[in-house]
């Protein structure tokens, strides 16, 4: 009887460690290519939940009553999915970054082990060019760390060429 | 690159550019000694995380894009030689293509080169095939990149090995990934093989020229 109690214990303890190592401090979002270290969710969760704070700093989107917003960019949340996508605990309110980016069809790629979460550009945005015929513009340094873009070339016929050391 | 630095000497007068773009993930560290050798006049950029790859769609290097005066697509992604130096491996003629890259230098809008709008969106739409898969496949690959440069090889690889299975057709995903590792023991095969796999089928693409030239009209 005790041995079983004992395995019990230990199978607890073990579930406990483990929801416990599921729920750190912190995490890291990669938007527009840049990387922010933001607080993570009070409770363990499959989804990406952070305070609207930290949407803000991570991702320069903002909460308003019309969506959730970006310079002249509003996507409204479905009024029946709320809370699917906002949530209070405690003194902040936290916004479902993953869900959000299903609901704008953004892709993203999560690392569990790191808790590194990369957002890519919403699919219409990077498909706009096959209608627009418009080359997409890129900006990238040269050996001297010097940054080029291609919009600098306009009135110029260019040929881009890539290649590659390995 | 020694062949299109000529080529850039000779068409750069016809209001002529070529920006070439390492995709190397090693940055300037792997493309540098490269661009050092070949002492290019023209613009010579190093992109770290494949962004041109992930933008235009490409699947291999050298990949090449046409783009005009007013920033639009000319002609999309083609496998783009200099000379033959891989002739024995792409089986592929150069002379064709660069004489084409020659004409539209001479010619721009007017050049039998330069595609139709209706014939671009015909080739943009395929190489957007399969779009949310391989935007995917681009999330994963830049993750995958991030962690490779905390010094996190072995979290990296799993996210590359996603990548590829998202992007199967993508070789950049595929050698850049090989390249950082040993890829026998971490992904079970290598570029050889790989090649050694495709049984005949051409690596690259051939280009869709038009058979016969005529003259551009004044």
């Amino acid at each position: 009887m005790l041995k079983y109690l004992f395995s019990a214990a230990t199978i607890l303890n073990a579930f406990v460690a483990g929801a416990f190592a599921a729920v750190p401090d912190s995490c890291v979002v990669i938007y527009d290519g840049v990387a922010t270290e933001v607080a993570a969710a009070p409770a363990p969760s499959s989804d990406l939940w952070i305070t609207i704070g930290d949407l803000t700093r991570a991702t320069r989107f903002v909460i308003k009553t019309q969506g959730v917003c970006r310079d002249q960019l509003c996507f409204p949340l479905p009024k029946s999915r709320k809370a699917e996508f906002l949530a209070k605990q405690g003194p902040a309110t936290w916004f479902n970054l993953s869900e959000f980016a299903r609901l704008i069809k953004q892709p993203f790629a999560f690392d569990q082990k790191n808790n590194v979460w990369y957002f890519g550009a919403r699919t219409a945005e990077q498909n706009a060019y096959v209608a627009s015929l418009e080359a997409p513009n890129f900006t990238l340094p040269d050996l001297n760390g010097k940054m080029h873009s291609l919009a600098d070339f306009r009135g110029k016929k260019v040929l881009l060429v890539t290649w590659a050391s390995w | 690159m020694p062949g299109w630095q000529a080529l850039y000497r000779e068409l750069k007068d016809k209001n002529f550019e070529i920006i070439s773009v390492a995709q190397d993930t090693g940055g300037a560290k792997d493309a540098g000694p490269w661009i050092t050798a070949a002492k290019p006049e023209f613009t010579a950029l190093v992109d770290e995380q494949q962004v041109v790859t992930q933008l235009y769609k490409m699947v291999n290097v050298p990949t090449a894009v046409w783009i005009d005066e007013r920033g639009r697509i000319v002609r999309p992604n083609e496998v783009a030689f200099i000379d033959d130096r891989f002739k024995s491996f792409t089986g592929m003629d150069s002379a064709p293509y660069v004489a084409a890259i020659r004409d539209w230098a001479a010619n721009g809008a007017r050049s039998i080169y330069a595609l139709s709008d209706e014939e671009l969106k015909t080739r943009l739409q395929l190489s957007s095939e399969h779009a949310d898969d391989r935007a995917l496949a681009d999330a994963q690959f830049a993750l995958a990149e991030y962690l490779y440069k905390q010094n996190k090889i072995a979290d990296a690889i799993p996210h590359f090995k996603e990548a590829q299975r998202l992007a199967p057709d993508n070789w950049n995903y595929k050698r850049q990934a090989w390249a950082l590792s040993n890829a026998e023991r971490d992904y079970g095969t290598t570029f050889k093989k790989e090649v050694e796999k495709l049984n005949g089928k051409p690596y690259y693409e051939p280009h869709k020229l038009p058979e016969t030239k005529k003259p551009a009209n004044d």
